[in-house]
């Protein structure tokens, strides 16, 4: 007779056995009387094991995950959004920037030659000019911001 | 699977008919796993919450020509470890505690002739969570050995191991109370 395998007996019911074990522990439950009882027992406890009823989960609870999920989602898509076009509006903030620089040039070339007097230097001017648009935007953000805040505040 | 791989990719668009879909097949068993291994209905139900809102912000990071399942519980563990070193509720290991009473097979015939889904589900709930989990994960879920090793984050071997050790401790649980009415 060979070796007893009870050790590998749990893990045989468990199905969790390389195939040289598992041909080991079938070839010696056929001659052993005491192992296959045991093997019998460790199999009635596996079987147990996978007919324990499954815990219901409450309806409620499946419902109030998917609508979390879905505010969830909801958020990261108008974060996303959100993200998009800004790089859109900065972009476009520049490119006024530079077009403007052009049409800027242009137009105060002409001026000073319909004048016929210097108006000053010109970069002055044009870097005037930048900064009182970047300061508007700057508070137009900072106001929308706030009355966004505010909107939260009302609807939490 | 197809289905998982093509729930996953409608969530990573951003559509949550992708979510209802893996919600629908994988929620029982979720909830089951962190049930078992949690030993707390409302504290398994704050975690399957916060389970599902992880995934769907790492829902990028699934891998999906694996089984969506073992993920899914993948992130659901390290949750739950981490709800259970909070809450300080058990040793997650119970290492000290004797793996088996005394052998022979009369008692244990004896147990297992009397025992019951209730009085396994009992037994099952006084072992330690680590236990819990890896007997849910391959009795319940039906994890395959490399599945569960990968869930569990260990090598297949140590897999083994808790495997084995789980269904001793488990077994002397069944044996205690009938060892304990033996004269």
């Amino acid at each position: 007779m060979n070796a007893h395998v009870t050790e590998l007996l749990a893990l045989a019911a468990a199905g969790a056995l390389d195939r040289a074990d598992a041909e080991r522990v079938v070839a010696h439950l056929g001659e052993c009387a005491a192992c296959a009882a045991r093997a019998d027992e460790w199999r009635e406890l596996a079987d147990a094991l996978r007919r324990l009823p499954a815990p219901r989960l409450e309806p409620a609870l499946a419902a109030r995950t998917r609508e979390a999920l879905e505010a969830a989602l909801a958020e990261r898509a108008e974060r996303a959004f959100n993200r998009a076009a800004l790089a859109f509006v900065v972009g476009l903030a520049w490119t006024l920037a530079i077009v403007g620089w052009l049409l800027f040039d242009l137009v105060a070339g002409e001026l000073a030659l319909r004048l016929a007097r210097p108006i000053g230097s010109l970069a002055a001017w044009y870097a005037s000019y930048l900064l009182a648009g970047w300061l508007a935007a700057g508070a137009a953000a900072v106001l929308l911001g706030r009355r966004a805040q505010e909107q939260e505040g009302r609807t939490v | 699977m197809e289905a998982d791989r093509e729930d996953a990719a409608r969530l990573c668009r951003g559509d949550t008919s992708g979510l209802a879909g893996l919600m629908e097949r994988h929620q029982g068993r979720l909830f089951r796993y962190l049930l078992r291994l949690l030993g707390d209905r409302s504290v398994a139900e704050d975690v399957f919450q916060q389970t599902w809102l992880t995934v769907a912000g790492r829902i990028r990071r699934y891998d999906a020509s694996r089984p969506f399942l073992p993920w899914l519980v993948t992130v659901a563990r390290n949750l739950a470890l981490d709800q259970l070193r909070r809450r300080q509720l058990d040793s997650l290991d119970e290492a000290d505690e004797p793996v088996a009473p005394p052998s022979g097979s009369d008692p244990f015939e004896r147990a297992l002739a009397r025992q019951s889904a209730a009085r396994v589900e009992a037994a099952l709930a006084a072992l330690s969570p680590l236990d819990r989990e890896v007997l849910t994960l391959r009795f319940e879920d039906e994890l395959a050995l490399p599945e569960l090793a990968t869930t569990l984050g260990v090598p297949l071997p140590t897999a083994k191991a808790r495997l084995y050790r789980a269904l001793e401790r488990l077994r002397g649980k069944l044996l205690a109370p009938a060892a304990g009415r033996t004269p």
